[in-house]
């Protein structure tokens, strides 16, 4: 630990936190920092660490993945997706394909990638072809795809876009009246992008504390430190503490491109539903490069468990921050990195993932699943 | 996907530009920043490929420690 972190380990344990405290997360890279530093273990009994909203593979609608599948195996396409996704299941018969890994098994031409500039060469490269980009991601990874379409692409490219909000999901859950933490650690890349101003809701309309933290055991420790004693002091604001990267107003170029080529639009989260202002949508002056505009729609409303979990994943439930990740039942028993379940498993912002890799192998599911943690 | 890491810049070519970090080179985009004015030796805070943020020289050493550290945890 360096100097930095463990001087604030000190002044958070001589707060003095005699009550129980939960301070929500709501970033994957956030949650793997914690977890690989084994902050947990380090910090005051009575104060817990709670994975929120932070995983935007985990929340991608079921319908949308399925959407990527039918395009890469019916079309005559080229699908192309962050490595993540491909991995991802949705509920179908045993007999279809049940992942963009297994389409892809299947014949469909699917290829991994790691960047815009990625999906932007293969389209080049390949004229003739139709490449189409299935973009999921929280506001970090959605602006490069704004970018990339601001600044012109191949004719031959298209986007099906699943862009997701994070600051939604954190007032869905303040709103509901049993958010399930007293305070937040807001995430420090969707803050570079947007600003850190998207957070203040959650000072002003909802008094809780909260703090924008980095990802080195300082940073998050600070943050820490200080909605500790904001709650101790009774007093609330919005803190920064990663002002070396975070600043006030975001990255103002980048918020630009994103309001030029998308909408902000009510959208679907996993297991969860419709939540109001989180998705992205391709404005009408891009609808040459929307997918969702240029193919049929393959959606299947009869389609059995369509837009839920796999069955006996509990995602939804972790995501919300209602369960801890070993809270479920089929954690480390049916659902291990290798042989993921669900979505939580599968991407490297998923937390039960996280939680797996980090060595928490102890399963606590005590047949009391749904609010075990919660609210 | 959110986790960004900072690179350094080498080589610029308009709103592409070529970064390093740890003896691996990338391909970077410059789009999201073209209201900052960058040169080679500048870090910046890279995710999927694009630039999203200038950083200095110890904010790109402490999370490039962070990283070694995940790295090392398997994490
Ligand atoms: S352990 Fe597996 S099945 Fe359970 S919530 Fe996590 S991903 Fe879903």
């Amino acid at each position: 630990m360096t100097r930095g972190a463990a001087d604030w380990l000190t002044a958070l344990n001589e707060l003095g936190i005699d009550r129980p405290v939960r301070i929500m997360n709501v970033c994957g890279g956030h949650e793997r920092s914690i977890s690989a530093a084994g902050l947990r273990t380090i910090i005051p009994d009575t104060v817990e660490l709670v994975p929120g909203p932070g995983c935007p593979v985990c929340i991608c609608p079921e319908e949308d993945v399925y959407e990527a599948i039918q395009l890469a195996l019916n079309e005559d396409i080229t699908l192309v997706a962050f490595g993540d996704m491909l991995r991802v299941p949705v509920n179908v018969p045993k007999r279809e394909a049940r992942s963009l890994e297994q389409a892809k098994a299947a014949g469909g031409d699917i290829r991994p990638i790691a960047s815009p500039i990625d999906a932007v060469r293969i389209a080049r490269d390949n004229p003739a072809r139709t490449v189409v980009f299935f973009a999921a991601g929280f506001e970090t990874t959605t602006a490069p795809v704004a970018a990339m379409l601001a600044e012109g692409v191949p004719d031959n490219l298209l986007v099906l876009l699943s862009g997701r909000l994070t600051w939604p999901a954190v007032k869905l859950l303040l709103d509901s009246g049993t958010p399930g933490f007293d305070a937040l650690i807001a995430p420090g890349h969707v803050s570079t992008v947007m600003g850190p101003e998207e957070w203040q809701f959650v000072v002003d309309e909802h008094d809780i504390p909260a703090a924008v933290a980095g990802f080195t055991p300082d940073s998050l420790l600070a943050a820490m430190y200080s909605v500790l004693r904001q709650l101790r002091d009774r007093r609330h604001f919005l803190d920064n503490c990663y002002p070396n990267v975070v600043r006030a107003g975001g990255n103002v170029e980048a918020k630009r491109q994103l309001h030029q080529v998308m909408n902000v639009v009510d959208a679907n989260w996993r297991g969860i539903g419709v939540i109001p202002g989180s998705g992205f949508a391709l404005r009408n002056e891009y609808a040459a490069h929307d997918a969702r505009n240029q193919f049929r729609s393959y959606a299947d409303a009869s389609r059995k468990r369509v837009g839920e979990m796999p069955p006996g994943c509990d995602c939804a439930q972790v995501v919300l921050g209602r369960i801890y990740p070993n809270q479920c039942r089929l954690y480390g028993a049916a659902c291990t990195p290798r042989k993921p379940i669900g979505p939580c498993m599968v991407s490297d912002e998923g937390a039960c993932r996280i939680w797996w890799s980090a060595g928490y192998r102890e399963n606590q599911w005590d047949g009391r699943k749904k609010s075990s943690a919660g609210g | 996907m959110c986790l960004a890491v900072p690179m350094t810049i080498t080589t610029i070519d308009g709103f592409q530009c070529t970064c390093e970090a740890k003896g691996i080179e990338r391909e970077v985009s410059l789009f999201m920043l073209q209201h900052e004015s960058l040169e080679p030796g500048d870090h910046v805070l890279v995710h999927v490929g694009y630039a999203i943020q200038k950083v200095s020289e110890e904010e790109a050493a402490d999370s490039w420690a962070l990283f070694d550290e995940m790295l090392a945890a398997g994490i």
